[in-house]
């Protein structure tokens, strides 16, 4: 009982991230049909620029505080919500009207350049987050739950909510969903398109920022290459939700993180990820958009 | 382009390729070597890609394939290189459709994660199996022979590369303008009308992802013995992708052009080598600036309709499956 | 016409970065004029494991200006050549052709063993030798090439080192927990094998994925099953990640780490409180070794205060070790220089005395299990 209170509770913070983080590649290719590989990257980009903040503000490891913490969160991610804009204008944006894979290889270039200059940043070295998150918490179901998971599970599902009233309840949101829908008919009804999308890349990689610098504290180390394998990880939690579909990317994230710790008490850490891509597979295969994705068909 | 000049053009590189031993070092005729296994790897994801229009994120998995089966082979059994050949194309294919089957009924952009997913799976199934030797690979691959000469320089395995290559972009091109060939491209065109028009659907994307995936074992084949020492890190997802940059850099389902494509993907960081640590930033730049100057590729598929008088007019179809959007986004900025 | 032209366009792009490629080269492998020694240094400076290539670069470049400034070799001063091997065996092999190209006499390097093993075949070929400071797979030296020579202690070694300390502490059940990477795996494999040779038992062989940082299904798992001791065979970052989450779970038993997560890095990432106790088998060196500290001080002084990484005090003397060979031979031979290094008797270098065995591997290892105390390496007892 312990142990599967432990593992849920585990599950549920490794969940929140991959959901953070699926939701902006869901938005951008829900809204312009890009699978965004250098979503990955803003993530760490966020965790980068969340760790130079952090160490202006706390200076010498006197600490930071919750308020220094939280106005960090905030600004990382407007930093890194402006970064992602930038590159929606300067590498995507021109080439909306292009092939559909040429895009996709504009990402990967721009995903090679942020991991990159990352290292050339900030080194290629492992560094320590300057903040100690505090390991004390409650006992539930003889499972140790720690104050930082349940802050951080909170924090995640504010921003959640958040998007969600902002997607369900503003006209911005309405003019996503709508462009989502059908971009020709938007432009006809006077909707300014480019505002949006750039709208779009902003809320996607300010969520993957915030993600970021939550997983460099909770964690304590970033790199330049972080990125890349959760990137991986959030585009198959996209996928397993229905990709296009916001609550299905919270959904997918949540699923995966499970899947992964179930797949490790099963048959090992070895075929963890076997064991997730497995699943993935199968549930594709028996329900081919996804949990909630919608039954659309390829119209030609 | 007047067949002159095409023909012209494709003697004078021929020619080049066959010099080329002569004419530069050890490194940049292992350069060579590779951006020839690239242009067979290209070539192979191309009738997948460019030609079914399926994307494949997971490529390398078929490389994999070839790669190991020869080296578990020639290891374990002492098999004769030439032998394993046929082999592993033969369990290439069979993977190629047990990828391929539950695929079928999935949007494409689902199609690009499952292919992801199968291409990790083989990828933790060579680092966990002992019979592929775990996380170190399988060394110590035996030198190939032909009658008493053995294939051991660099140069031998530039030439069989060389003439592996050439089949394969001799082969693709014939399957691309072939029966088989075109009922591919309505498929990607426009899969019900094509399913209509009497082609049968599934039959033909299955072919698609088998021919691909011989294509690439047998690369894999060549490379196991080229390099006589393979491990699971060769095979990774970046490995994927790297082909698949090929294939669109050249331009999708252009033969000429993902030739062109491969030897830039492999030429290029290796030029950029002597600014060391910046090359793969480089590289990042130049990628996105190339497809913001030539988004449909560096040299895009032209579809002839049978003789060489091309319609131009049909350069415009080009863009494949990708047309709905593009049309939208194009009404969009009108 | 269009597309014609634009082929041509392409075409000439692509030969123009040919020719500026082939000028670039000429430049820098024309470089070892008379009065410079080139030696090549392969290492992955980019990728996933550019942080331990770069610290092995900074300590081969630290040793080689050590060199220079007392005077250099034969009267000639070294110069090396960095080509990146992006711990991949296909980028190693290029990398290992340019470097023959370049007319190195003699390479360092080697990190991860699969690319090693290629990149070692290419220096065989073209009988050039290849000192490896870090990779350090058993199927190495098995390949049987007079021109490799691998001066970390081997894994065989390591894991026997572990498997008596365990015993010794009477820590029978263990948990094996490696990352996928083949010097880790080879270690878990080694260690099980040495563990249950010595009367004990392997309850858990576990795999982690070092790109990610969440290790606390495997944790929660070990937790569970209890065991006396848990050896993690893989590098320091996932390493420290892992210390850190087994402490705070409170997993039973002892916890050992290899010798790829021997670096101040691990008690810096685990935090000091969750390493104290920590037990590492590795070749002892900074604290423990006459010239050691030295060595750390001045790393960090000339490296922006980084601490070397858990290969960077071998790197540091794989290339002494080159230079001393090269005097020996009293000429820049490759066949000379194999053969000095070959006969290198009782090399005194940092942690370490070098001499080779038949197999061109280390003649005596030297583990030995270090314990974090008060946030410091210690010898334990």
């Amino acid at each position: 009982m312990d142990i599967l209170v432990q593992t849920l509770a585990d599950g549920l913070v490794i969940g929140a991230f991959y959901s953070l983080i699926a939701l902006g590649y869901t938005m951008v290719f829900g809204i312009i049909k890009l699978l965004n590989f250098a979503h990955g990257d803003l993530y760490m980009l966020g965790a980068f620029v969340g760790y130079t903040l952090l160490s202006v503000v706390s200076g010498n490891g006197s600490g930071a505080g919750l308020m220094g913490i939280i106005v960090v969160l905030f600004l990382t991610m407007v930093i890194v919500g402006a970064i992602g804009m930038g590159i929606e204008r300067v590498a995507y944006r021109p080439l909306l009207l292009a092939p559909r894979l040429s895009i996709l290889i504009t990402a990967i270039g721009v995903s090679l350049f942020l991991e990159n200059g990352s290292m050339l940043f900030w080194g290629a070295q492992y560094q320590v987050y300057p903040l100690q998150l505090s390991h004390d918490g409650w006992e539930v179901f003889g499972a140790h739950i720690t104050y930082t998971q349940i802050g951080l599970v909170i924090i995640s599902a504010l921003l959640m909510l958040g998007l969600h009233l902002f997607i369900s309840r503003t006209l911005y949101g309405k003019a996503m969903r709508a462009i989502a829908h059908d971009q020709t008919a938007c432009h006809l009804m006077g909707i300014n398109v480019h505002k949006v999308i750039a709208l779009t890349f902003f809320i996607g990689a300010s969520l993957a920022a915030g993600a970021g610098t939550m997983a460099g504290a909770y964690y304590g180390t970033v790199n330049f290459m972080m990125g890349f394998i959760i990137g991986l990880k959030a585009f198959t939690a996209a996928v397993l939700g229905g990709i296009g579909s916001i609550p299905g990317a919270m959904l997918g994230g949540l699923l995966l993180g499970m899947m992964e710790t179930a797949g490790t008490f099963l048959f090992g850490g070895s075929w963890k990820d076997v064991v997730a891509f497995s699943l993935l597979i199968l549930i594709l295969v028996l329900k081919p958009t996804g949990i909630m994705g919608e039954k659309v068909t390829e119209r030609m | 382009m007047n067949p002159l000049g095409k023909k012209l053009s494709i003697i004078l590189s021929l020619v080049v390729a066959c010099c080329l031993p002569f004419l530069t070092n050890n490194y940049w005729l292992d350069v060579a070597t590779l951006a020839l296994f690239y242009i067979v790897l290209a070539q192979g994801l191309n009738v997948v890609v460019g030609f079914a229009g399926l994307l494949d994120l997971g490529y390398a998995a078929f490389f994999a394939v070839g790669a190991y089966t020869t080296g578990i082979l020639m290891t374990v059994y002492q098999w004769s290189f030439w032998l394993t050949l046929p082999v592993s194309m033969a369990i290439a294919a069979v993977v190629g459709v047990i990828i391929g089957a539950p695929t079928l009924r999935l949007r494409s952009d689902y199609l690009a994660i499952v292919t992801l997913g199968f291409g990790e799976i083989i990828r933790i199934l060579a680092i966990n199996l002992d019979i592929t030797g775990s996380a170190s690979g399988i060394y110590g691959i035996p030198r190939p022979s032909i009658g008493s000469y053995m294939l051991a320089g660099q140069m031998d395995f530039y030439y069989l590369i060389l003439i592996i290559a050439i089949l394969a972009v001799l082969a693709v091109k014939r399957l691309g303008s072939s029966r088989i060939g075109r009922a591919w491209m309505y498929i990607r065109e426009d899969e019900d009308a094509a399913e209509a028009m009497g082609i049968n659907r599934i039959k033909m994307k299955l072919l698609a992802y088998s021919i691909g995936a011989v294509i690439g074992s047998l690369g894999g084949s060549v490379f196991a013995v080229k390099m006589s020492a393979i491990a699971p890190l060769s095979f990774s997802f970046t490995q994927s992708i790297m082909i698949l940059l090929a294939v669109v850099l050249g331009g999708l389902g252009s033969i000429p052009g993902v030739v062109l494509g491969a030897v830039l993907v492999i030429a290029l960081p290796e030029l950029l080598r002597s600014v060391e640590d910046w090359r793969y930033l480089i590289f990042g730049v130049a990628l996105v600036a190339m497809m913001l100057f030539r988004p449909q590729g560096l040299w895009p598929a032209r579809y002839d309709t049978g003789k060489d008088s091309a319609h131009e007019a049909d350069t415009l179809r080009t863009e494949g499956s990708d047309r709905d959007v593009q049309l939208d986004s194009e009404k969009c900025n009108a | 016409m269009k597309k014609w032209g634009s082929a041509i366009v392409a075409t000439m792009l692509t030969l123009s970065l040919a020719v500026a490629g082939c000028a670039n080269q000429g430049q820098s492998s024309g470089a070892a004029d008379g009065n410079e020694i080139l030696v090549g240094v392969l290492l992955p400076v980019t990728g996933n494991n550019a942080t331990d290539g770069k610290d092995m670069q900074n300590a081969i470049e630290m040793a080689v200006k050590k060199v220079n400034d007392a005077g250099g070799v034969l009267g000639k001063k070294l110069k090396i050549e960095v080509a990146d091997d992006g711990c991949d065996p296909q980028m190693a092999t290029t990398a290992a052709n340019k470097l023959v190209s370049q007319n190195v006499v003699a390479v360092v390097g080697g990190y991860c063993s699969g690319a090693t093993l290629p990149s070692s075949g290419v220096f065989k070929n073209a009988n050039i030798p290849l000192i490896v400071p870090a990779a350090n797979s058993a199927k190495l030296p098995a390949q049987g090439y007079d021109t490799l020579f691998l001066i970390n202690g081997l894994t065989p070694d390591q894991a026997q080192t572990a498997a008596d300390y365990m015993a010794a502490n009477q820590a029978k059940k263990v948990a094996l927990v490696h990352d996928n990477s083949a010097y880790a795996k080879d270690l878990a494999d080694f260690a099980k094998a040495a563990v249950e040779k010595s009367g004990g038992t392997v309850v858990a062989y576990e795999a982690i994925n070092p790109e990610e940082k969440d290790f606390s299904a495997l944790v929660t798992k070990l937790k569970g099953i209890g065991p006396d001791a848990t050896y993690f065979t893989g590098y320091y970052a996932a390493g420290g990640l892992m210390v850190k989450q087994f402490k705070q779970k409170g997993v039973s038993g002892l916890f050992f780490v290899g010798d790829g997560s021997f670096s101040e890095d691990v008690i810096k990432i685990a935090g000091a409180e969750n390493a104290e106790g920590l037990l590492i088998t590795a070749t002892p060196t900074a604290e423990f070794i006459e010239g050691a500290e030295a060595f750390t001080t001045e790393y960090k002084a000339t490296y922006n205060n980084l601490a070397p990484g858990p290969f960077s005090a071998l790197s540091y003397n794989a290339v002494n070790l080159l230079a001393d060979a090269i005097k020996r031979a009293n000429s820049t031979d490759p066949d000379a220089i194999k053969k000095a290094i070959k006969e290198t008797k009782d090399f005194k270098a940092l942690g370490q005395t070098i001499s080779f065995n038949a197999q061109n591997t280390l003649d005596t290892s030297n583990f030995a299990v270090l314990k974090v105390a008060g946030g410091k390496f210690t010898l334990a007892k």
